[in-house]
């Protein structure tokens, strides 16, 4: 695809974006938020956040970290103690090092595709190479392919390929050169990626995905709300690093990302702003712990900017091993579970 | 020309000035400061102001907006530093204009007017940065110690950064202070002193306790319950409307007129007019897009809110337009 070249600054301000988000994630991980030994690789000038910004990761990663582990979770067979195999595909995906995790955890997927522009998987594809505990992981000091120059890893297990999703030909031939499986049950993760791609082409995005997929969860956060006097300056705000929100427009509202995603071949969808997210769906007690990481005196602040994200969740279930799938409400979550006699 | 008008004319181009002058400042500003009551006695006409946060260009809008210091009398509720760009403009200034009219214009403590918070939402990083060593921060966290708690104008509204107390009825026990006693800073010792509730003094000369009487009038909120609720924000107390209208009539007030809280139109009424919150500082954190306002009254105590805006983009300086506000990217 030949991109216009107007873009061309705002796919590099997009690009550094990537930057900001890893220095806020380690910032959480030092004061202990959440667990993350892999995002101190990623970071090459570390600093601390406010604790609105920390809390606000905190929030985010814990609830989409729950939704994975859930999918990953999903279709399990009691009788034989197994789960179906499944693939997680991660758009626009940066530097996270969410693969890293569930690799070290031992619960990784059968496979962990990310994608993202070539700068940027070029840079994160040299920063593996070099870093052993990372490649090591992937075992690539026994096999696979890393090309850093090209910005690409491709092993069994995780791949990293370089593709502008809003050319869906070559994302295409990118994901069938190594070997996608559409009807496997896979995760998509879209943090803070479509609402910086205009609206025509993330709907065809989520279209191409929704129709392809007979087996899938796809879970977004972005932000939401552009018209109110803190939307307004987000906007502005937002536009001056370089990088509008061009997507906002399409999808304001958590009722416009329900039907942008049941319009364009998605089963179900849901979408919660983050101050219920937080209020309702996070554990109390992990929540509790969190609170006391950190002084906190930006309440109104904080119910502001998180009234402005959101989580969308979309669904398609041929398999029917998704029923139950969503974030669990607060009293649920210490519940024993009911003794199976 | 004086240092001191000197020095005022170099702060309102946001030109910080030089470390041993701030230790003088400091020093004017302590003689004066230790002679003010816990509640400070402020005659009308006034204008009332809430939380700046070192939001320099905004508070030279404000003053563009109410009428500069001396020809306005002004009296201003704290959180002059923090979150903003240049705490340090701004404290200094403030500071400067209160040693040179120390009638006109009134500095009561907020609670980020203290060393814990100061650390952890700017002020002692941009001192660091503005100075490359501490020395200012300390100079301007130990004049915090002698901020007055809380202003009282013609002995009808109750002016507070924060709000009320549980172990405060009257604002007589506000006033008392028992400044021979050593009052220990450290936490334990201090917090046995608060709990005893035969001691009804508050030394304000100290870095704001976790819990008491001092540390409620800088951290409480009103909230729409009835009585006193525990506050999300770990220090000081949720306050109804009950609560907030006994404290009234008891100190036989007509309002209580606080800030401490982003309020998106720069003021809001609660309890039936008894209590207004007034904020002062637009696009807080240059990211909320709220406006802010002060409360002018005049000699009658008759109210009348100025709404204003942030400065303009190109009134600002260098550093706003380069370091963009946090969001999550």
């Amino acid at each position: 695809m030949s991109t216009p070249t107007v873009l061309k600054g705002s796919d590099a301000a997009v690009q550094n974006t990537n930057d900001d988000a890893q220095i806020s994630k380690l910032s959480c991980v030092r004061l202990g938020y959440f667990k993350d030994d892999f995002i101190q690789y990623f970071v090459r000038r570390a600093s601390r956040r406010s604790p609105l910004i920390n809390r606000g990761y905190y929030s985010r990663i814990t609830a989409l970290r729950h939704l994975l582990y859930q999918f990953l979770a999903a279709g399990h067979d009691p009788a034989t103690g197994s789960t179906p195999p499944k693939q997680v595909l991660s758009l626009g995906a940066g530097f996270d090092t969410t693969w890293f995790q569930l690799q070290s955890e031992g619960i990784a997927p059968a496979r962990y595709i990310e994608v993202d522009f070539a700068e940027v998987t070029h840079k994160k594809a040299n920063i593996i190479g070099s870093k052993e505990p990372l490649y090591k992981l992937l075992g690539l000091d026994k096999g696979g392919e890393i090309d850093a120059e090209s910005g690409r890893i491709v092993t069994d297990q995780y791949c990293l390929l370089p593709a502008d999703l809003r050319d869906l030909k070559a994302l295409e031939a990118a994901l069938t050169s190594v070997g996608f499986q559409p009807e496997l049950p896979t995760f998509i993760l879209s943090e803070c990626v479509l609402v910086y791609m205009r609206s025509q082409d993330s709907d065809a995005l989520v279209h191409w995905l929704g129709r392809r997929l007979p087996t899938a969860v796809f879970v977004l956060y972005e932000q939401i709300k552009p018209d109110d006097a803190f939307g307004q300056q987000m906007l502005m705000n937002i536009e001056s690093r370089g990088c509008p929100l061009l997507g906002i427009r399409g999808t304001p509202s958590l009722e416009s990302h329900v039907a942008r995603f049941r319009n364009n071949g998605w089963q179900r969808a849901e979408a919660k702003d983050m101050n219920t997210i937080y209020r309702d769906h996070l554990d109390p007690q992990d929540k509790r712990r969190a609170e006391r990481l950190e002084i906190f005196d930006e309440f109104e602040e904080w119910h502001l900017i998180q009234e402005h994200y959101c989580i969308a969740t979309a669904i398609n279930d041929t398999q029917g091993i998704f029923r139950n799938y969503g974030l669990p409400e607060n009293e649920s979550i210490h519940k024993p579970l009911p003794c199976a006699d | 020309m004086s240092d001191l008008d000197r020095w005022i004319e170099q702060l309102k181009n946001c030109e910080p000035l030089k470390e041993s002058e701030v230790k003088v400042l400091c020093e004017k500003a302590m003689e004066i400061l230790v002679e003010e009551s816990n509640v400070q006695r402020v005659d009308a006409p006034v204008t009332i102001c809430g939380d700046i946060h070192g939001q320099f260009y905004d508070l030279k809008e404000l003053f563009k907006v109410g009428g500069d210091c001396p020809q306005t009398n002004y009296l201003f509720m704290g959180d002059f530093v923090d979150r903003g760009f240049y705490s340090v403009e701004t404290f200094l200034l403030l500071l400067a204009l209160k040693v040179r009219y120390p009638d006109r214009i009134t500095l009561i403590r907020g609670n980020h007017e203290s060393r814990q918070i100061t650390q952890v939402y700017g002020f002692y990083d941009e001192c660091l940065r503005k100075y490359g060593s501490v020395n200012v921060w300390r100079y301007c966290t130990d004049i915090f110690d002698y901020l007055s708690l809380s202003a009282l104008i013609d002995n009808r509204i109750f002016c507070v950064h924060g709000g009320l107390s549980p172990t405060i009825t009257t604002v007589d026990q506000i006033r008392t202070i028992d400044r021979k006693q050593e009052v220990p800073h450290d936490g334990a010792m201090c917090d046995l002193l608060w709990s005893d509730p035969e001691i009804r003094t508050i030394d304000r000369k100290q870095e704001v306790p976790h819990d008491g009487a001092m540390c409620d009038l800088l951290w409480s909120d009103p909230e729409d319950i009835e009585g006193w609720g525990l506050s999300p924000r770990g220090a000081g107390y949720l306050f109804g409307g009950d609560i907030c209208a006994n404290f009234n009539s008891t100190n036989k007030l007509e309002l209580i007129c606080r800030a401490h809280q982003l309020v998106m139109e720069g003021f809001k009424w609660m309890f039936s007019e008894q209590l207004v919150t007034v904020w002062s500082a637009p696009n807080y954190c240059y990211r909320c897009g709220n406006v802010a306002a002060i409360l002018e009254l005049d000699e009658n105590l008759s109210k009348n809110f100025k709404v204003f805006e942030a400065a303009p983009q190109e009134t600002r300086g260098v550093p706003a337009k380069k370091a963009a506000p946090d969001y999550f990217l």
